[in-house]
């Protein structure tokens, strides 16, 4: 079963990496949507039905922190889990991101398996091929 | 002999090495397909290099520098997207470089101080950012090029002579 994805990171190049490897760790995405900080998220949200978010922290305009506290007001959008990735490896950060609602994170470097476990563990290992 | 004081300023610099070799090698070899190894500095590339920088505040104070030798980018670059070089732009070259100074910044500081709570700025392409005195600095020998990161620390120790 193929699953909808939203990729939120404010590098463009950084997006195209993570939806390479998501091909690359086996998974079959369907529909991959793309933003380039919380509030484009929070609109392509509204426009589409989305599995999974997988989404950066540091962010202009808005970022990953304030995107997760937006998606727990809104009572359509608290049940799509997010999956943070990031550079930032400390307690602090995580902790902050898991009491916000974050479902997971991964910290970068990740590799293709890092993220399909994840995947796997958020969504349930009937979306994975 | 050293005193207490610059005992612990060597001891702190030995652990700014090892986290620095350690995070370069898992990033280069996991995101950009290349194996870093640390070498001896030779900045003779430095003219031609990608140079980027990154300001951080918060618990410590200070610059993240990266260059990149233009060989090194143009490879690393195109392992990231996927692509062959000649299929690259210079924008993307650019852009993944910048990518890869983000992740080494944030994993190289996280790791070194996990305890800490850091504000990070975006990237930005700089000049050349040789060895600077009161800062940890390595370079490193790629599969193709060379590649050195410097931590410019308001807090940092004295430089190990």
């Amino acid at each position: 079963m193929a699953f909808s994805v939203l990729i939120v990171d404010d590098s463009p190049v950084m997006r195209g990496f993570i939806r390479r490897v998501m091909t690359l760790s086996g998974f079959e995405a369907g529909d991959c949507w793309e933003a380039s900080n919380g509030e484009e998220a929070l609109a392509q949200l509204r426009e589409h039905e989305v599995d999974v978010i997988l989404t950066d922290i540091n962010m202009p305009k808005m970022n990953g922190e304030e995107l997760l506290r937006q998606l727990e007001t809104d009572a359509r959008l608290r049940s799509v889990p997010a999956l943070v990735i990031s550079t930032d490896a400390t307690k602090d950060r995580i902790l902050r991101m898991i009491s916000l609602g974050a479902e997971g994170y991964i910290t970068k470097p990740f590799t293709p398996e890092a993220l399909r476990e994840e995947l796997e563990r958020i969504l349930g290992e009937s979306h994975a091929q | 002999m050293p005193n207490d004081l610059e005992r612990t300023a060597i001891a702190d610099q030995d652990v700014d090495f090892h986290v620095i070799d350690r995070v370069a090698a898992e990033v280069l070899e996991t995101m950009f397909f290349t194996e870093a190894v640390a070498n001896g500095c030779d900045h003779a590339w430095f003219g031609s290099a990608i140079t980027a920088r990154i300001q951080f505040e918060g618990s410590h104070v200070g610059q993240f520098l990266l260059g990149v030798s233009l060989d090194a980018a143009r490879s690393m670059a195109a392992g990231f997207l996927g692509l062959a070089e000649d299929e690259m732009t210079e924008k993307d070259c650019r852009q993944v470089i910048l990518e890869l100074s983000n992740i080494l910044c944030g994993s190289v500081l996280s790791n070194r101080w996990p305890d800490s709570r850091l504000s990070l700025a975006p990237p930005e392409l700089a000049g050349c950012n040789c060895c600077k005195e009161h800062a940890v600095h390595r370079c490193f020998a790629l599969t193709e090029g060379a590649l050195s990161v410097t931590i410019c620390c308001a807090d940092a120790p004295e430089p190990r002579v």
